[in-house]
């Protein structure tokens, strides 16, 4: 699985980058990035959907 | 003509009768005169100004929301009303980790999916006063809906609401005054401790499909949350979740019914316009107008040292109507182009370039209710105005929105709102 951000949903809500540093952040353009795309850990998939849960915009997505 | 003297702040004006009827002269003058204000008297720093404000929420490095002690641990306020609470484990993991539990029910699908049971307690609520002609909204409305609405997200019995209500009213009065109402408000939190406990020991063997088994079930690192630091959960739910909805809808009507009678009549025509009275309401007046900071290094601010371990005072109040930021501050109006009027974002930063009001803070504490709160005073007004059809304000006079002690960390509501109709 893999996380992705739309970024034409996005509305720079910062719910992401605020409740999960560890895996989203903010770039020069005051866009938000995915620092590590990667879901594997059953950890990584909670936080995951936590993440996708609480973005307003729902530009959140989990591929596989 | 002569030149207005500069009056500087004297720290007892934060205690004075006036600031707590009407603060937004002192705000004034602080914002002009003495952005980064040092009082010595209450041994703190007032910030007043919009970006200093902001600034500040976005600080992490340089601002914590928890008592910072670079020597140990976080000091929790163990004489709080609440108990051990969200609300002061800083910036840290664990707030991060208890706040992600049950972050996701108050927005996205997690709160469309609740949205029937909010429209059904608004619903029952207006139909017991429907036939009445008049009502004081504080009493009838404002201070009984959220607390219905948040005690059954919690999974808590339907036929306990009252209880809770009841225990809600005093703890609420325990945290804005002092003396006898905080020892009521200890009390009544103390008899929800007793209620709460096999109720939390239930969930926790056999769990349900509601907010308190996820609270009881959540795991950091393999361990959960002890039964105290759930009580301080629940009691600070049903005080946040409670308390702060039920005066901005209170703030709102009275806008609409005293301030802005003209364009109470727009949104008596179109109900949608309540989400613009909410937005305006949290910029013009919102309900909390103090958010507090410590200092976890020495920070500079307008060629000011404010040290380290410093006390900090954000006045969103303050910040919300700075003239630098929004034009004419000091008028409400729910057509207001100069500012993001739809619903906030945690970052305080909109795709508009415009800016957000700052009634919900910003950054890390920003309100984890901040849409559900949105939706419960956006639905519960539009059906109380629905139904009263011409709602007006019963009298001609109205003491105005006040705070027995905003400077205690009171929050700014009317004392009674009573409202007439046909």
């Amino acid at each position: 699985m893999r996380l992705m951000i739309d970024l034409d949903e996005c509305i720079m809500a910062g719910e992401c980058t605020y409740n999960h540093p560890e895996v989203f952040a903010w770039n020069d353009d005051d866009q938000p990035v995915v620092l590590q795309p990667q879901v594997t850990s059953d950890q990584e998939q909670t936080m995951a959907v936590q993440a996708q849960a609480v973005c307003p915009s729902g530009a959140i997505r989990l591929v596989s | 003509m002569s030149v207005t003297e500069i009056q500087p702040v004297d720290p007892r004006e934060f205690d004075s009768p006036e600031f707590q009827r009407n603060p937004f002269p002192i705000y004034q003058r602080l914002r002009d005169n003495q952005p980064v204000y040092h009082d010595r008297f209450h041994n703190r720093w007032v910030l007043t100004r919009y970006e200093d404000i902001d600034g500040a929420f976005q600080d992490n490095e340089g601002f914590d929301r928890a008592v910072y002690d670079p020597e140990g641990d976080y000091q929790f306020g163990s004489k709080h009303v609440f108990g051990p609470n969200i609300l002061e484990y800083g910036n840290g993991e664990r707030h991060r980790w208890l706040r992600n539990i049950v972050a996701n029910q108050f927005v996205g699908k997690g709160l469309t999916e609740f949205i029937p049971v909010i429209e059904q307690i608004a619903d029952e609520l207006i139909e017991r006063v429907s036939g009445d002609g008049e009502i004081e909204l504080v009493d009838a409305i404002s201070t009984q809906f959220p607390i219905r609405v948040i005690s059954n997200m919690l999974g808590l019995p339907r036929e306990d609401e009252d209880r809770f209500v009841g225990w809600y009213q005093a703890l609420i009065a325990g945290l804005g005054f002092g003396g006898d109402h905080l020892a009521r408000g200890l009390a009544a939190r103390n008899e929800m401790w007793e209620y709460l406990e096999p109720i939390i020991e239930a969930r926790r063997s056999r769990p349900e499909d509601d907010l308190l088994s996820r609270i009881v079930d959540a795991e950091l690192d393999g361990q959960r949350m002890s039964t105290d630091e759930i009580k301080g959960f629940i009691a600070l739910l049903l005080a946040a979740g409670g308390d702060t909805t039920d005066k901005a809808i209170a703030n709102m009507w009275y806008h609409m019914l005293y301030t802005r009678p003209d364009q109470f009549e727009e949104v008596k025509a179109d109900p949608t316009l309540w989400d613009d009275v909410f937005g305006e309401m949290m910029r013009y007046d919102a309900v909390v107008h103090i958010q507090t900071r410590y200092t976890t290094r020495e920070v500079t601010l307008h060629g000011q040292v404010i040290p380290e371990r410093a006390l900090v005072r954000l006045y969103l109040g303050a910040g919300n109507r700075d003239g630098r930021v929004f034009t004419d501050p000091d008028t409400f109006d729910i057509h207001r182009s100069d500012m993001h009027m739809g619903r906030e974002n945690r970052s305080g930063r909109y795709r508009s370039e415009l800016p957000g009001h700052l009634g919900f803070g910003i950054g890390r504490h920003f309100c984890m209710g901040y849409i559900m709160a949105r939706q419960e005073a956006v639905i519960a007004s539009a059906r109380l105005a629905e139904m009263m059809g011409n709602a007006r304000p019963k009298f001609a006079e109205h003491e105005g929105i006040t705070s027995p002690s905003v400077d205690s960390g009171g929050f700014r509501t009317p004392a009674e709102l009573w409202i007439e109709w046909d």
